[in-house]
């Protein structure tokens, strides 16, 4: 038995039973945003959890993170439940929509996340060098990032994740709103990193990228995992339009399932 | 610890980096220059109102950096979603708060020693016939300017503690509220001898016993300015060690109880 566990890949990111209930702020009404989900994502795999808006994706990731608080379940990383943020100095996190303090500029940015994880001041250095070579900002790292571009800000949200060598990485919609340039420059980065070996973990309503990047998806519909495959069963060779046709299959089945079983949700 | 510097050292820039930091400097300035024209004409008191008049533009700006930068301090991080950069790296509730707090601290301490520089030179201008005399202000200078940065330390304390759970206009209202209570907590006193009845007496002891006595920081000052009597005995050195001693531990309460409430609740 052992001997076929030392063989069998990692789970380095795991879900069980994941819930989570939110409060409006109007009027205050208790709605379920995650509902019941599982995980088991391996070392080295890319993952993506696809879905529309509103679907819980960020609610995903933030209880992965340990930044929110399950209602029921447990989230861990790195075999650590991420509520006690033990294995954090493995992890790099880049949020949605990144705003960064506008008063620094990108170098003075790194160099403080960096100091967030501890790292040795030289080390800070040489990390923050290479990175902005990695993420093209060599020319724009010494200007306040209130100055920034979308796509330069993505990009300067990356870097920041990798500051500390993370082994797990968690993008929340890296390449929304960025412009085709912008989305090809985060492409190539994230096939770097996952040629590097990093486990990535990434949001995105943007299936094209997806197709391309991920091994495996998870689709989720109004926080439940409606189908969770590996791409290739999907979309041979790339093929988006399968990825296409998968996501909008799945979406309109689980829409009339919920409107179906209104009064009765739990049933479901 | 480096969490916390850098913290501190972030907080520092964001606050000095801010244009409107300056222009209440330069009108502090311009009140104290000001007493230069009050002093032409009242002869042979000029000296004093330079003093009193700079003192007063100090600990009034001074106030109101404090107030609205320490109401904004966590919120700020709170309203940019840079909270969830700062807390999904492994960086503790009580390092954020403390960093934060003694960021705004040193930006004041620098503000305080510019304004303070300032009005010393502005006192050595006015009496440029004997220098010497000019020079025997300045320590009594010096501890008023000591005293304004305690009591601004306090309400950078109170300011962040309601900061941590309310909007940046209650937190103010709040700080002004506590500020005043602060002033007049001499009255609670007499309130608590007045009452006839127990109970209610109990209850104006036990606020007074609550809430911080700033009032005596004003007496000390004035007695510093007017009577000029801290050499007669060792009775207001001790004063001012107690005083000092006494904010501190507040301080310390006050920042105790925001990292507390910043690690209960969840993040939006
Ligand atoms: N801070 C919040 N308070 C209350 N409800 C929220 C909050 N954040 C998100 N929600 C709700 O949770 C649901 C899922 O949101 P989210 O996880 O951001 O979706 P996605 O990232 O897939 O677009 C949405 O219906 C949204 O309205
Ligand atoms: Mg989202």
């Amino acid at each position: 038995m052992t001997e076929f566990l030392v063989d069998a890949p990692q789970v380095v990111i795991e879900a069980v039973n994941l819930t989570k209930d939110r409060l409006s702020s109007f009027l205050k009404k208790r709605t379920r945003v995650l509902d019941g989900l599982n995980l088991e994502i391996y070392a080295g795999q890319t993952y993506g959890l696809i879905g529309p808006n509103g679907a819980g994706k960020t609610t995903t990731v933030k209880l992965l993170l340990g930044l929110l608080r399950p209602d029921e379940g447990e989230a861990k990383v790195l075999g650590a439940p991420s509520s006690e943020r033990e294995n954090l100095a493995q992890v790099g996190f880049l949020p949605e929509n990144p705003y960064f303090y506008s008063h620094l500029t990108g170098r003075e940015f790194l160099t403080f996340v960096g100091k967030l994880f501890s790292l040795p001041d030289d080390l800070i250095k040489s990390r923050v060098k290479s990175l902005v070579e990695k993420v093209s900002l060599v020319d724009a790292c010494d200007k306040p990032t209130g100055k920034y571009s979308k796509g330069m800000l993505q990009r300067l949200g990356i870097a920041q994740a990798l500051i500390n060598d993370p082994k797990i990485l968690f993008l929340d919609e890296p390449m929304s709103g960025l412009d085709p340039l912008g989305r090809m420059d985060v492409r190539r980065i994230l096939h770097e990193l996952k040629a590097e070996g990093k486990t990535i973990f990434f949001n995105s309503h943007l299936l094209p990228d997806v197709g391309e990047l991920c091994d495996r998806v998870g689709l989720l519909v109004n926080g439940k995992m409606v189908a969770d495959s590996p791409v290739s069963d999907i979309a041979e060779g790339g093929n988006f339009k399968a990825l296409e046709d998968f996501f909008l299959e799945h979406v309109q089945a689980a829409m009339h399932a919920t409107k179906d079983s209104k009064p009765h949700a739990e049933q479901t | 610890m480096q969490i916390i510097a850098a913290i501190a050292l972030n907080t520092f820039r964001e606050v000095l980096r801010d244009k409107i930091i300056y222009a209440f400097f330069v009108f502090a300035c311009l009140i104290s220059l000001f007493g230069i024209l009050l002093g032409t004409l009242s002869v042979g008191q000029d000296i004093r109102i330079v003093e009193d008049l700079g003192l007063a533009a100090i600990s009034l700006i001074g106030g109101i950096i404090a107030v609205f930068s320490g109401a904004n301090l966590v919120f700020k991080e709170l309203e940019r979603r840079t909270i969830y950069l700062i807390f999904s790296k492994p960086v503790k509730s009580w390092q954020f708060i403390l960093g934060k707090y003694l960021g705004l601290a040193s930006c004041l301490l620098t503000i305080i020693l510019m304004m303070g520089g300032f009005l010393g030179a502005l006192v050595g201008f006015v009496d440029p016939t004997s220098p010497a005399n000019a020079l025997t202000h300045l320590p009594w200078l010096a501890l008023s300017l000591a005293l304004v940065y305690l009591e601004l330390l306090f309400i950078i304390a109170s300011a962040s503690l309601f900061s941590t759970f309310s909007t940046p206009i209650m937190s103010v209202l709040f700080t002004l509220c506590f500020w005043l209570v602060g002033h007049s907590c001499a009255s609670l006193q007499d309130l608590a001898k007045m009452s006839t009845n127990p109970a209610v007496s109990k209850f104006f002891a036990a606020l007074y016993w609550l809430m911080p006595d700033l009032q005596s920081l004003t007496r000390v000052r004035s007695e510093l300015m007017y009577g000029r009597a801290l050499t007669t005995g060792g009775g207001q050195g001790e004063l001012l060690i107690y005083l000092t001693t006494y904010i501190l531990a507040y301080v310390i309460i006050l920042l105790v109880l925001s990292a507390l409430i910043n690690e209960r609740r969840e993040l939006p």
